[in-house]
């Protein structure tokens, strides 16, 4: 067992490594120095000397072995480094934007598993049925939808049209809430982000619940069970949604990774304060400091979950703990 | 399960209960579309509206008026002597900080020379001319230049706003410090990151009380969800001018007026002068008489705009010249290519050029911004009609510098063939624009991204800097104008009208700035009175 | 569906085996025979080009226009009907770079086994590692906004799980008889790599195809939505992306400029899915408690 946790352990590190490499590389390899957005076309006007003083102050002008150098250090101190655009330190806009996330696609998965899983046992169970072939339809069709044009549809219809929700951010800015108004407005500006992600999530759940089930049913230990006497209910609730609960729960946790960077598309779409817009603005600006931090925090938490998954799986699956 | 389903039916309760808006707070809310940093000189973002907000919080001695003109704010009278070369102050009483101290000639001059020893890419270059400057009493400031400078009412005086000493003198990294406290007619309130400012009123600033009591400043990245929260009232306007789309459905919708005035941002077909075939003025001359710039602004500004000028110069702007037109006409164009040698030798449907190249050029446009994409996409139409072969090639900001204008240093030369550029308002105000954008010195011509040379131009230019007198400028912009007209080494394809939505009942003292918009001091307050 | 229990009971796949897709296979298949049709057809059912200006901007549906013109003046539906061209080539071709990529190292993985194996195996857990979405904004930023670059752009990040899928139906197939005994008569590695292993596992990599093309039609969308896409390219996505720039929520016109474009989208995918999944279901039995079949889709 520990020879298996380190094993894995040793794996991770290696592709942190090789991670926090490419980090490094990627954001230095994109065409055009971050001054544009530092300076503006104003920056024309500075003579050698003083472009160089910017240039020292931000570090770019080391070769870029040093500057590599220079990252590994802070990162080992814990220190992500400041912002190119904003002078604030980078780790405190990640701590500001991270909850928000968190709340958005927390939320969104717990949500969409719970239904996904209902329905999709409800569905194997009552198979080629109403409650079967209609939501296995409305999955399939989901699942294929695009989220940044859902998220679109329903702004136009439930914000802009029939004017129930609020269009953009995670709370209505300039007021100072507190208490209970606090959670109501946060509320209502989680409707629809919340609504939209759940709509494109909850088939892929609903589909491999549903598939796994059937083949749960089929096996012999489900006949066996029939055979004895076990009543339906408990034969679904005992027996095949436990067994059929496996490959979900990998499904959960391996999605759990990706619960920092996967609704980049649907933050930007609301305009919501999420750490996926946060990459998304600071690569449209080049502000590689943040792209680094960012990147980094949400590699780190995706094997971080990769690993718990890891070390989880053979406490639910008493088949693979003896391997 | 039924738990969850109770947590659910209980969520949703709520929410219908609580569907009728919470109530409007009593401010002006006003959207932007970038962060601007901590709103102080070192660390705000763009051009505009970083730097009409942060004015006003921080001032310079200067403001312009609704013409652009400069005119004196935190001074209240000032000579300037008759070579041009030195300016005195008098500073008004009662200037105050935002902690209470008072605001003095001292700061003036530690300002200007705070910024000329930590580099600011904007502040650095506008004092550079400045020799020496002295203070005698709290209210008096002379300053003293190495040579007259024709723009400097307008930078650094109408430009650079002043730091406070007692805060700012000790600061050595000053991207990295964050201190809002300034002189203007709003102070910093609260700064969520990424999500919004909060300025409130100065009660007792010193030209009156500023008209609106609390500005609340959401940034709102996407255009299109800023006026989607107009139109729905959740703000009650935006930085970002309205399409020329939503004009019509906007000056519809109650509550919501529509102001539109000149916009100074140009939008070009900029050429690469030093390429071996497009050095030839006949083929620019042709290029650019087969675009035509007319169905472009009805097209692509449904009319919300104006042709561009041959001369570059707007047709509001006090030194345009009249005198110079053009008019575009394909068959000029298809003249011009065939006079000049330039036709189809191998029958491929694309001319050549006497030597036998053929004509095929790459365009490289903005990839944000669909207005310029689609003003490509015209141009190569166009162009492909007489025979000229362009492929449009989108590149993000970034990626078009580095291309256009590698490190914001003209000097750097450039590698491409053409591209749709464009400058931002605040250039055409310029005295020197002409010389800036035209000057064959990289030094001098410090935004002549094509690498044009032409001796007339470089001597007009020249004389245009040092010029101080405005019949002078005027003189000599005029006759600029005329051998850029003939010459194309640009070929200005429309300026974009300012078009600016908002909410009237918040607040109605919105005043248009010639060329740039409503977002400017005097929105917010009255001049004072010398 | 139908087909998975009773397919759970047989023995593993020999290849050439006689496909038996379901209503929902055949159903996409048809689809996605349709859309091919229309692409490759696009010239003869398309009222207009698509690239001139035909009319004022902005127009509402009329007979002359029935989804209306874009904010150029150009023919929406012409629009569309040469868009299928271009998501279908993107979708094909990266898909066929992210499944050329994917068989390959599935098969050397799973046949030659060893440090070959673990290495491989450990590049694509460094793949699936990294967020998905955000690499793919850094990628396409980087690489700039064209057509190829999108292909690009997506074949080397959906490469990653139907390699897996392939390397175990690989360690399967290894086992066979056929394959012992090409082994055991002194066959090469890499003549058995290709003559045995690889048509064996070409309808599994197939249907992977086909759920990758489903997924590289979804990512296109969304990148040139986002703008970092080919934007004189005309895909359905860049159709979205003007309609959205150009504020077609603001006035009613997304009825006819969002809607069509996002409908046909969503078709597509659904065709590929169906196809793709009926396809896998038929040749992959193996799915009892695997955790790599539950994973079927990448991320979006």
């Amino acid at each position: 067992m520990w020879r298996f946790v380190a094993g894995k352990g040793a794996q991770y590190l290696f592709v942190l490594a090789l991670t926090v490499a490419l980090n490094f590389v990627l954001p230095r390899m994109m065409p055009g120095s971050p001054m544009v957005f530092l300076a503006g076309e104003e920056v024309g006007f500075l003579t050698p000397e003083q472009r160089g003083q910017l240039d020292a102050l931000y570090g770019l002008d080391q070769p870029r072995w040093k500057q590599f150098l220079t990252y590994g250090a802070n990162l080992a101190r814990g220190q992500l480094g400041y912002s190119f655009q904003r002078g604030r330190p980078i780790a405190e806009m990640i701590g500001e934007r991270l909850p928000w996330t968190l709340l958005l696609v927390g939320l969104g998965l717990v949500l969409a598993t719970t239904i996904g899983i209902t329905l999709g046992a409800l569905a194997a169970w009552r198979r080629g049925s109403a409650a079967d072939l209609g939501p296995l339809c409305v999955a399939m069709v989901f699942e294929s939808v695009p989220s940044f044009w859902l998220g679109m549809i329903l702004i136009a219809i439930f914000a802009a049209r029939l004017g129930w929700l609020p269009i953009f951010g995670a709370g209505t800015p300039g007021v100072s809430l507190h208490g209970w108004a606090a959670l109501v407005d946060r509320a209502r500006h989680l409707v629809l982000p919340l609504s939209t992600l759940i709509l494109i999530t909850t088939p892929g759940v609903f589909l491999i619940m549903r598939y796994s089930m059937l083949s749960v049913l089929g096996e012999r230990f489900i006949a066996t069970a029939r055979a004895k006497g076990v009543t339906e209910a408990a034969v679904l609730r005992r027996h095949a949604v436990r067994n059929a609960l496996l490959p979900v729960a990998t499904v959960f946790m391996l999605n759990l990774g990706f619960i920092v960077g996967g609704a980049t598309v649907i933050e930007t779409v609301f305009s919501y304060p999420g750490i996926g817009r946060l990459l998304y603005e600071a690569v449209l600006n080049r502000d590689y400091p943040v792209i680094q931090g960012t990147f980094l925090v949400i590699t780190v938490s995706v094997m971080a979950t990769n690993l718990l998954c890891d070390l989880l799986y053979p406490l639910i699956d008493p088949r693979v703990r003896a391997a | 399960m039924r738990t969850a389903g109770a947590f659910l039916a209980a969520l949703t309760l709520i929410l219908i209960v609580t569907l009728p808006l919470s109530g409007q707070p009593p401010t002006l809310r006003m959207a932007i579309t970038r962060d601007e940093g901590s709103l102080n000189p070192y660390t705000y973002q763009t051009g505009y509206p970083g730097w009409n907000l942060m004015t006003l919080v921080y001032e310079p001695m200067f403001t312009p008026d609704l013409d652009n003109i400069p005119q004196p704010w935190l001074a209240r009278r000032y000579t300037v002597s008759p070579d041009g070369k030195t300016w005195t102050f008098t500073l008004h009483q009662n200037l105050r900080w935002h902690d209470g101290r008072p605001m003095t000639a001292d700061d003036v001059k530690f300002t200007y020379e705070y910024v000329r020893r930590l580099a600011h890419p904007r502040w650095t270059p506008q004092v550079r001319s400045i020799e020496s400057i002295e203070t005698s009493g709290p209210t008096t400031l002379t300053i003293r230049l190495s040579a007259a400078s024709s723009g400097f009412a307008a930078q650094p005086l109408a430009d650079l706003p002043i730091l406070p000493k007692h805060i700012w003198e000790s600061v050595t990294e000053p991207r990295r410090f964050n201190d809002v406290i300034g002189s203007g007619p709003y102070r910093v309130a609260e700064i969520k990151d990424g999500q919004f400012y909060r300025l409130t009123a100065v009660d007792n600033y010193f030209a009156g009380r500023p008209k609106v009591r609390e500005l609340v400043v959401p940034i709102i990245r996407d255009a299109t969800v800023g006026f989607t929260a107009l139109k729905a009232g959740e703000i009650d306007t935006t930085i970002v001018p309205l399409s020329p789309e939503l004009v019509a459905e906007f000056e519809k919708t109650g509550g919501l007026k529509v102001t539109r005035g000149a916009g100074y941002a140009s939008t070009l077909l900029q050429f690469n002068l030093e390429h071996p075939i497009l050095k030839d003025v006949r083929l620019r001359q042709a290029i650019a008489n087969a675009i035509n710039t007319r169905l472009m602004v009805r097209l692509l500004l449904l009319g919300y705009g104006v042709v561009g000028s041959p001369g570059y110069i707007h047709p509001d702007s006090p030194f345009y010249n009249p005198a110079v037109t053009f008019t575009a006409s394909k068959s000029r164009a298809v003249q011009l290519l065939n006079e000049a040698g330039y036709v189809d030798r191998d029958r491929d449907g694309i001319r050549d050029a006497p030597d036998g190249t053929a004509l095929r050029f790459t365009l490289l446009t903005l990839a944000g911004n669909p207005i310029r994409i689609r003003t490509a996409d015209l141009i190569r139409t166009w162009l492909r009609d007489v025979g000229i072969d362009i492929r449009v090639v989108a590149q993000e900001d970034a990626s078009i510098i580095s291309s256009v204008w590698p490190d914001f240093d003209v000097c750097k030369g450039r590698r491409f063939d053409m591209a749709v550029f464009g400058w931002s308002a605040p250039v055409m105000n310029r005295t020197t624009v002409l010389r800036d954008l035209f000057h064959s010195d990289c030094r001098q011509g410090t935004i002549n991204i094509g690498g044009y040379r032409n001796s007339d131009v470089d001597r007009l230019g020249a004389e245009l800097a040092t010029a101080v007198s405005p019949d002078k400028q005027k003189q000599i912009l005029f006759e600029m104008q005329k051998v850029i007209a003939a010459e194309v080494p640009v070929h200005t394809l429309y300026y974009q009208d300012g078009i600016y939505a908002y909410r009237a009942d918040k607040h109605a003292g919105w005043v248009y700035q010639k060329g740039q918009g409503i977002v400017n001091k005097r929105s917010f307050v009255d001049p004072p009175k010398p | 569906m139908t087909t998975a229990a009773a397919s759970l009971a047989m023995p593993l796949p020999r290849p050439r085996r006689r496909l038996r897709l379901s209503v929902v296979g055949w159903t996409g298949l048809a689809l996605l025979a349709a859309l091919t049709a229309t692409a490759i057809l696009a010239p003869a059912l398309s009222p207009y080009n698509p690239e001139e200006t035909v009319a004022d901007p902005f127009l509402s549906p009329s007979r002359a226009h029935p989804l209306g013109t874009n904010d150029v003046g150009q023919d929406i539906a012409s629009e569309l009907i040469y868009g299928a061209r271009i998501s279908l080539t993107v979708g094909f071709l990266a898909a066929a770079l992210a499944i050329g990529i994917g068989t390959m190292v599935g098969i050397a993985a799973g046949y030659l086994g060893g440090w070959i194996d673990t290495l491989l195996m450990r590049a694509v857990d460094l793949v699936l590692v990294i967020p998905f979405l955000p690499l793919m904004i850094l990628l396409a930023a980087y690489l700039g906004p064209s057509f190829w670059n999108i292909i690009i752009v997506i074949g080397i990040l959906v490469w990653a799980r139907p390699s897996r899928v392939i390397r175990a139906q690989v360690l399967s197939v290894k086992a066979l008889d056929y394959v012992e005994a090409a082994l055991a008569l002194g066959s090469s590695a890499r003549r058995i790599m290709f003559r045995h292993i690889l048509p064996a596992v070409l309808p599994l990599a197939l249907a992977q195809f086909i759920l990758a093309a489903s997924s590289a039609i979804l990512i296109e969308a969304a990148l040139s939505f986002l703008g970092l896409g080919d934007p004189t390219a005309k895909s359905w996505g860049s159709v979205l992306y003007y309609a959205q720039v150009r504020n077609a929520f603001l006035s009613g016109a997304w009825l006819w400029w969002v809607v069509p474009p996002g409908l046909l989208i969503t078709a597509t995918t659904l065709a590929f899915a169906f196809t793709g999944y009926s396809l896998e279901e038929v040749l992959n039995p193996t799915v009892r408690g695997r955790r790599d079949a539950a994973a079927l889709r990448p991320a979006r």
